[in-house]
């Protein structure tokens, strides 16, 4: 077995898109793309700031004041536009002519002098995420609407902390009891299991492709079962090797992300990065490292049972497709709300594991439920396996 | 000595088989849901004799290499090599015989160094034996000179060269060459053709499959020819033509099969 697998380990590490998959992507091409895209981000997002709106004001003389601080402010140009109805205000912003148009209701003054409350609109299209038109908006709007509540707390001769006692009369504060290694675990706690855990898989499916199918394809695999090597020590050669670049791609790729996130600063926050780590300790890294493996090993056995059952490489990536939403379906059952580690929870394959590196990272884990999940893992990954040999002595898949 | 007698071998069609039968003619070996690829399929090759098996395309020529290889397992028969049987000990025969077809069977990401040693050490060679056994092969087929580049750096009669010393360094008492030269260039070609030669010197049986009889006249002691999976001939080249009073061993070949038809 041993032989088999230090092998297929030598050609797999010869093999240049093995080495792209597992080695080159997660540690250059993720982290470069992830770059590109905050640059690029980060450029609309300036352009957008910095962008001067063209706004069109309907009934400004009922608000003098309002329709003077936009004129004079630096992020507004106004654009005369003889605007009747809403048809015409929509074909406005939709053909560009505008970016936004504010309509002041017809009698605001009158409103005004009633002390009541009024009501305007603001046109503008809010499809783009990276748009800054409210805000740019509601900071005009806000210091005329505090100019005006100023002056009718004057007229009421209330202070502004009596108004604030009026609106809000008392204010429920929320303490967090969660220590701060339990809240970054639960904000950090649904993606890191769910980035393991797939690249588990999509880290193994390459290598299970190339020497399953790969090697029925190249015509290798009659040669190797025609020696004295018994099928079981052929299949756990294989299988090992499968698992070990699985296991490999998550750590790689994991290692790079928080390894660029310190570099690059835009995916994520120094501070952050350096309070989650120093949160972890070894240990739980280590018991991290060890729930990955029987997850590696009952998606390596599948994949190359599904490899070794097609005909050629491309029936295989055929086959891995509708893999892969099978493998993603329990980890994302595991990011639900509400879905919490129990005795239930335990014995689901790869739901549990997404859901202890959770518990582990929020330091929360309940040491007890590990020996359910690593029997419950263990349990199905032999299952695999044996299903893995079984096929691999089946003449009708070897020979198809 | 080999001795194969009475081999039987049905398959369980796929889907794909059996939609593929139901378009083309009906074959007679399709038997509900199996198909019957070998019936009671006899011949014997003595020490230092080679024997072309012979049979058009489909006729079972590799289902039976295969068995004989131990990859596939027969329904009924049996594989004397001195007299053990290997259907029973199917380890016995993987370490007993050589295998070598027109896919070399080698690891293009290995060297050629590596692809014969770890084949080596699957037959469970210890190191010194591999070195020793090693040397002369290499010597004997001159690959010395390109033992430590990768395989897909070579060409096809250095492949094929590699190819027999991983089929022989174990040390075979049989050898099975499915279609060895299909597909090689006149090189390559002559390289099997070579080692054939030498193997029959050395007293080897060789059982080799094949299309072309020009090799088969060259090389073979014996023949034994199969169609639709059932033996039509066994036996030498003369007794061939005598039994079919054709002196051309392509007719010769072609009134065998028409005369099982006929049958």
């Amino acid at each position: 077995m041993l032989q088999v697998y230090l092998k297929e380990l030598t050609e797999l590490l010869r093999d240049r898109k093995t080495l792209f998959f597992i080695i080159a992507l997660p540690l250059i091409i993720f982290p470069v793309m992830f770059g590109l895209m905050g640059v690029l981000v980060a450029n609309v997002a300036m352009d957008e700031q910095q962008k001067v709106l063209k706004y069109s004001l309907i009934n400004g003389e009922q608000a003098p004041e309002f329709a003077e601080a936009l004129f004079y402010h630096r992020d507004f140009t106004l654009i005369e536009l003889p605007l009747a109805n809403d048809t015409e205000i929509n074909d406005a912003v939709g053909n560009g002519e505008v970016d936004v148009v504010i309509q002041i209701s017809e009698n605001h003054q009158q409103v005004l002098d009633n002390s009541s409350q009024d009501n305007w609109q603001v046109y503008f299209n809010n499809a783009s995420q990276l748009n800054f038109v409210k805000q740019k908006v509601n900071k005009v709007f806000n210091s005329y609407v505090t100019n005006i509540r100023q002056q009718r707390l004057t007229e009421l001769n209330l202070s502004n902390e009596q108004f604030v006692a009026i609106s809000k009369p008392v204010v429920l504060k929320t303490v967090d009891t969660a220590d701060e290694r339990e809240s970054i675990g639960e904000q950090v706690g649904g993606i890191l299991p769910y980035l393991l855990i797939v690249l588990c898989m999509t880290g193994a499916m390459y290598p299970a492709i190339d020497i399953g199918a790969g090697e029925k394809e190249r015509g290798t695999l009659e040669t190797l079962l025609l020696t004295p090597m018994p099928r079981v020590s052929i299949v756990m050669g294989k299988f090992f090797t499968i698992m070990t670049t699985g296991i490999i791609t998550a750590l790689i790729t994991v290692f790079s992300l928080v390894f660029w996130s310190f570099v690059i600063g835009e995916i994520a926050d120094v501070a952050v990065v350096r309070r989650i780590l120093s949160s972890v300790g070894t240990g739980d890294l280590l018991l991290i490292l060890l729930m990955l493996v029987p997850i590696s090993s009952i998606f390596a056995a599948l994949l190359l049972a599904i490899s070794i059952y097609a005909r050629s490489f491309k029936e295989a990536q055929n086959y891995m497709g509708p893999m892969s939403i099978l493998g993603f379906f329990p980890v994302m059952v595991a990011m639900l709300p509400g879905i919490k580690l129990d005795g239930f929870w335990s014995l689901v394959p790869i739901s549990n594991v997404a859901l202890a590196i959770k518990e582990i990272l929020k330091g929360t884990i309940d040491y007890s439920m590990l020996f359910s999940i690593l029997a419950s893992s263990t349990f199905f990954a032999v299952l695999s396996i044996s299903f893995c040999v079984y096929w691999f002595n089946k003449e009708s898949v070897l020979f198809r | 000595m080999i001795e194969v007698n009475q081999l039987t071998k049905t398959f369980r069609l796929s889907k794909e088989a059996k939609k593929q039968a139901k378009q083309n003619k009906l074959d007679p070996r399709q038997q509900g849901q199996n198909f019957q690829a070998l019936k009671n399929v006899s011949f014997s090759c003595e020490q230092g004799q080679v024997l072309g098996l012979l049979g058009p395309n489909g006729a079972g020529k590799t289902t039976t290499l295969r068995i004989l290889a131990s990859a596939l397992k027969p329904d009924s028969g049996s594989i004397l090599i001195n007299g053990e049987d290997l259907v029973k000990k199917p380890q016995l025969a993987k370490q007993k015989i050589g295998f070598l077809s027109t896919k070399t069977g080698l690891y293009n990401r290995l060297t050629a160094q590596e692809n014969i040693e770890y084949f080596a050490r699957l037959h469970g060679m210890a190191k010194s034996d591999i070195n020793i056994q090693g040397e002369l092969l290499y010597q004997q087929l001159g690959i010395e000179d390109y033992l430590h580049r990768r395989v897909d750096t070579l060409s096809s009669g250095m492949m094929q060269k590699v190819s027999i010393a991983r089929a022989v360094i174990h040390q075979p008492e049989v050898l099975i060459l499915d279609e060895p030269t299909t597909g090689l260039d006149i090189m390559a070609t002559e390289t099997i053709l070579e080692f054939i030669e030498s193997q029959k010197e050395l007293g080897r049986p060789v059982i080799f499959s094949t299309h072309h009889l020009d090799e088969v006249s060259m090389l073979a002691d014996k023949l034994a020819i199969i169609d639709q999976g059932q033996s039509c001939f066994t036996g030498s080249i003369s007794a061939l033509q005598e039994q079919t009073q054709c002196s051309d061993l392509r007719k010769a070949f072609m009134k065998v099969l028409s005369l099982k038809g006929e049958a």
